[in-house]
């Protein structure tokens, strides 16, 4: 055996990573060579003194946990509510939608507080101020939509009855043939307007 | 199975700082020997280990469960080593003298440490020598020769926290040797 493969060998068996044959290959190196049985020696003595040198750490000093522990950075509490914004992009997005969508829908809900009457068949209707009358013995082909005023009904409506902002009044004569709906809730309004965009989209 | 570390980790992520100092009080000594052989000055020991344990810190939710929790903390350790052996060299040399101040050198503007941890009060004159020779391994010996020997990782762990192939350690490990072997002979 060559004297730098039997270097090589030590260094494989102090990494404990010899096999049996070549530690007897080695053994049999060594016996035949005084200076590779000298550098095993050598190596071996380097190794264990290496090893002993782990039992005598020296430990930190007992303060540095304290100091360590109040080195920390404090802003972790925030974290969980920032980390579910990043992790759920899509569903803040849609959130901040909303949210802008209804404020924008409210403040356009204060706004309007204009007297508006829709309906297809408005000659029949009296308005007086913010009133809207149907007079006795009138009737009213299709719906009417009544927006911030008050409605007196001593006719007939021959569709749906619909108001927002506003008061209803129904005459023991009045007779309404489709549904009546009252509205004055921010929401019922909100819901009222998209409910109509979707179908003004549809009949368009 | 769910070892310790990973527990500790998990309850630190969630807030829990008691959590978290049983982590220091697991690693600290660990990381404290490690970063003081490396640099041989006790204040810069403490410095590593307090930014190991920093960075350890704000990275707990990057933390791969997976993996074992002493190699990722000895990578960043030994990361923060290197890069402070690397800063240090080159800069200046102590023993230059200032042009200022006569017989001023570079090393009466140190702050003196001369306090050593307590354990090392009691060395010998061979762990002396050993400790020298350690010092005056050249920086990419030197980590490895202290995770096999000072830290006792194996050398597939050694690879992990480097990130190099086995075969790089193994090298690596038998240099070491070789170079602490012709440092100790003489006095052997």
């Amino acid at each position: 055996m060559e004297c730098n493969l039997a270097v090589s060998l030590m260094h494989d068996y102090l990494d404990d990573d010899l096999s049996k044959e070549q530690q007897m290959e080695l053994k049999a190196h060594l016996l035949s060579c005084p200076a590779c049985r000298m550098q095993f020696k050598e190596l071996e003595q380097t190794d264990m003194l290496m090893f002993s040198l782990s039992h005598h750490a020296p430990s930190a000093p007992l303060e540095l946990t304290q100091r360590i522990m109040s080195a920390l950075p404090q802003e972790k509490k925030q974290q969980p509510w920032l980390g579910w914004i990043r992790r759920h992009p899509a569903v803040t997005a849609a959130a901040i939608f909303l949210i802008v969508m209804f404020i924008s829908s409210v403040s356009f809900w204060d706004q309007d507080s204009q007297l508006v009457v829709k309906g297809n068949d408005l000659d029949q209707v009296v308005i007086e101020g913010d009133t809207v009358i149907v007079p006795e013995g009138k009737s009213i082909a299709g719906n009417l939509t009544v927006e911030n005023g008050k409605t007196k009904i001593y006719g007939e409506v021959n569709g749906n009855l619909t108001v927002i902002d506003g008061s209803l009044y129904q005459a023991s004569t009045a007779h309404i043939s489709g549904k009546v709906k009252n509205i004055d809730q921010a929401l019922d309004w909100l819901w009222y307007k998209i409910t109509n965009a979707f179908s003004d989209v549809a009949y368009r | 199975m769910d070892n310790i570390e990973n527990r500790l980790t998990k309850l630190a992520l969630k807030g829990d700082q008691r959590a978290f100092a049983e982590i220091v009080e697991l690693y600290k000594d660990k990381i404290y020997h490690l970063a003081y052989r490396m640099l041989s000055n006790r204040h810069e020991a403490e410095d590593i280990v307090q930014e190991t344990f920093l960075r350890v810190y704000r990275n707990l939710d990057r933390y791969d469960q997976n993996q074992k929790f002493s190699t990722w903390i000895y990578r960043i350790a030994t990361n923060l080593c290197i890069d402070r052996l690397r800063k240090k060299k080159p800069t200046y040399s102590l023993d230059a003298e200032m042009n200022d101040q006569e017989g001023m050198d570079g090393y009466s503007m140190i702050p003196s440490d001369n306090r050593t941890p307590e354990s090392e009060a009691l060395l010998s004159e061979t762990q002396q020598i050993i400790y020298q020779a350690i010092d005056s391994l050249p920086a990419k010996y030197k980590s490895v020769m202290i995770l096999r020997y000072l830290q006792d990782l194996s050398l597939q762990e050694i690879s992990d926290v480097l990130g190099m192939p086995v075969t790089t350690i193994k090298t690596r490990v038998h240099r070491g040797r070789e170079f602490l072997r012709k440092k100790l002979e003489p006095k052997m």
